[in-house]
């Protein structure tokens, strides 16, 4: 080959290697703005100012009106999960692994909608004072809920499977800041492009698997932002659910309106009473409830249940329907993947999960808890 | 580039050789009487005299997408296509629509419901493996078939610039990508329309929407499948330079989508997902969303453009240098 062929060739293919460094600096821009940036600084807060200011916002006028994307993500480290993460993306089970998204859109204390979109198919959870629908594109439902209070978040939300808004996830982590907490701030955060405060909260028991959970809150609003969970055994965060663009303008007013679409099943349904399912459903919690005992208290404590193998079998003979299938298909991977163990107390199988251990004793105890196993053993002995 | 190679506006060649083009054009002038059999002989497989029939000025491309369109092959394919969405339309009228607790995605029920949405269904079933494979089929063939049975040379022997072929070739194969998308459209609403009621769209949002703004939204999925399919055309094509053997680049093409979409499924790399072309093929269901899901469309609409510039590129650099024997 002479020099100028070979020169030749050289521009050429600098073309598409020029075209691949276009299309990664691209992708990559998003960072390398944010590091150009540099970090945000806001100004230093404690812990506690940043509670007490969180608190102030909140109690004052409210979350300001927004819209924006929230992301969840679950890496638990489930072994070997069968196909659930299928295509559809609102089933509770397929929440379990993967990242979903939702849309929330914000208008007010009793103006709320929050969507999951699906492939070819969407939930969505409207809420217009004292209108509340729950949609399902999937199955094509309305449901009218009503008898919902005003302000009660957190019941809406429960009505969609994956609803965690990160001011749910942030109460229910705030709620959990004890004294076996080591709790830190930072003032440079970036999320959703917003500077932002990030709350750490580290457990101070080795035996607990959550290395820290960290809660961001935005700088200006205080509205939280981001929630994570990390577990010991991993850099990435074991769960995460944050918002991943936010835009404090009030959303559209066609966002609250709903009419069921003609053709639609449309029932209704009281929050107060609830259909025979979620009655079924209830008595089961409060079986569970009444049979529950928790042993330690704070990071470490190891909630202990009445269970068995055939249980699980039986109830899933009962529900026919998916969702029921979906739980027996994900405890039959689990138990699959159990470790036989044994000691002082008895036997019994115990399954690790990133976040979370249980302990299946042969005489019929269920042992959870986010420790490591040694630590389910030693409650499976005290309990 | 070489000069040779540049295109000026009006997308004539430019006149390098001022002396060769023009005797070319009154060659054809004269005999353009010949210009169709001579297509047909290349279309045959012979391709000695086609050189000078398609150096007439814009009739490269109308050429060549006639070929394709004449091609017994790919017109068995797009009649497989029509086919799938009349089939299925069938199906549903015939034996009911499922019941929404036999666990099928939502939108087959809505079909029988409303015709319209059995354009919707129709592509979501298609674009997964059928609508890849036949636009791998034109792309993978058309610089590899060309080469294997020997025309390339021929093709290449008047005076017109790699890049203006393989631009060509590109744009012929965008040409098929467009009609089998609108072709599967198309007989998915006559068959929608003819079998089932048709009205206002009831969106995945729980909205509705009137059946003009309907028709609008699946003349927006067809775009955006069309981009999608065209930047699977641009990886055909780059496939089809490195090769002599057609079925080569087709069949890895195919393997390509295939293997990505394994990968799409697989949660653990749930992370590569945004990064596979297949995996934004599916979301054209935005604009059945209330607001349209322009940011995800969007994206999507980046991906493609992003995987047609660097496969292109690399078709480019690998065609020009390519040493064409026949």
């Amino acid at each position: 080959m002479s020099e100028r062929t070979g020169r030749s060739r050289v521009t050429r293919w600098g073309v598409p290697i020029a075209a691949v460094a276009v299309v990664a600096a691209a992708v990559g821009a998003g960072p390398v703005i944010a590091a150009v940036q540099g970090e945000p600084t806001l100004p230093t807060r404690t812990a506690q100012q940043l509670l007490a200011d969180a608190a102030r916002a909140g109690q004052s006028g409210g979350v300001k009106p927004m819209s924006g994307t929230v992301i969840q993500t679950a890496s638990l480290g489930l072994p070997g999960l069968p196909d659930i993460s299928g295509a559809g993306g609102s089933s509770p089970a397929a929440l379990l692994a993967g990242s979903h998204e939702l849309k929330v859109w914000y208008g007010g204390a009793d103006r709320l909608r929050l969507a999951l979109p699906g492939r070819m198919s969407e939930t969505d959870l409207i809420v217009n004072g004292d209108q509340v629908w729950l949609w399902q594109s999937e199955t094509n439902e309305a449901t009218r809920i009503k008898g919902v209070d005003r302000g009660t978040e957190s019941k809406h939300a429960s009505a969609l499977p994956s609803a965690t808004t990160p001011q749910q996830a942030a109460q229910e982590v705030l709620s959990r800041a004890a004294t076996d907490t080591v709790v830190s701030v930072s003032n440079t955060e970036r999320v959703a492009d917003r500077p932002a405060y990030q709350l750490v909260l580290a457990p101070k028991d080795s035996a607990s698997l959550v290395k820290e959970v960290r809660l961001a809150l935005d700088g200006e609003t205080f509205v939280p932002l981001r929630v994570q969970v990390y577990a010991k055994s991993a850099a990435e965060p074991a769960f995460e659910v944050g918002f991943t663009s936010i835009t404090f303008t009030p959303p559209a007013a066609e966002n609250f309106t709903f009419t069921p679409p003609a053709g639609a099943k449309v029932t209704e349904r009281n929050a107060d009473e609830p259909g025979e399912q979620d009655q079924a459903r209830q008595e089961r919690q409060r079986k569970l409830e009444g049979d529950l005992k928790v042993v330690g208290q704070g990071w470490t404590s190891v909630a202990v249940l009445p269970f068995s193998v055939k249980d699980l079998g039986a109830n899933a003979a009962q529900k026919a329907d998916g969702e029921g299938e979906d739980a027996t298909a994900v405890a039959t991977a689990l138990l699959g993947s159990a470790k036989q163990v044994s000691g002082p107390w008895g036997s019994g199988r115990v399954i690790q999960t990133k976040l979370l251990s249980a302990l299946l004793t042969d005489d019929g105890r269920l042992l959870v808890g986010a420790v490591t196993p040694e630590k389910l053993q030693e409650a499976a002995a005290r309990g | 580039m070489s000069p040779a190679e540049k295109i000026s506006p009006n997308h004539t060649i430019t006149a390098t050789r001022p002396s060769v083009t023009d005797q070319v054009d009154a060659v054809e002038n004269d005999t353009s009487s010949l210009d169709t059999s001579t297509t047909e002989v290349r279309s045959s497989g012979s391709g000695a005299v086609n050189a000078v029939g398609f150096t007439k000025r814009h009739n490269f491309l109308f050429s060549e997408v006639s070929l394709t369109f004449r091609r017994p092959r790919n017109l068995a394919m797009l009649g497989v296509l029509v086919l799938v969405p009349v089939l299925l339309g069938v199906a549903l009228r015939t034996f009911g629509g499922p019941e929404a607790s036999d666990g099928a995605p939502g939108i087959f029920t809505q079909i029988t419901g409303n015709g319209l949405f059995l354009t919707f269904a129709a592509l979501s079933i298609l674009v997964q493996l059928l609508l890849p494979v036949s636009v791998a089929v034109v792309a993978g063939d058309s610089i590899a078939g060309e080469a294997g049975i020997g025309t390339l040379r021929y093709l290449l022997s008047v005076p017109v610039g790699r890049t203006r072929l393989l631009l060509v070739k590109y744009a012929n194969a965008v040409v098929f990508c467009l009609v089998a998308v609108t072709a599967v459209a198309l007989s998915s609403l006559l068959t929608g329309l003819l079998l089932f009621p048709a009205g206002p769209i009831t969106l995945l949002s729980g909205g509705t929407i009137p059946m003009a703004e309907g028709l609008l939204r699946i003349g927006l999925v067809v775009l955006y499948v069309t981009a999608g399919m065209a930047a699977l055309a641009a990886i055909s094509l780059a496939l089809s330079t490195l090769t002599e053997v057609a079925i080569g680049a087709i069949a890895t093409t195919v393997v390509l989508v295939i293997v990505a979409q394994v990968l799409g499924a697989v949660p653990q790399l749930a992370g590569l997902r945004p990064y596979l072309l297949s995996s934004w093929w599916n979301d054209f269901d935005g604009v059945l969303r209330d607001p349209v899901a322009t940011e995800v469309m969007g994206q999507g609409l980046l991906v493609f453009a992003a995987y047609t510039v660097i496969f292109g590129s690399i078709a480019w650099a690998r065609f020009n240098g390519k040493d064409i024997s026949g």
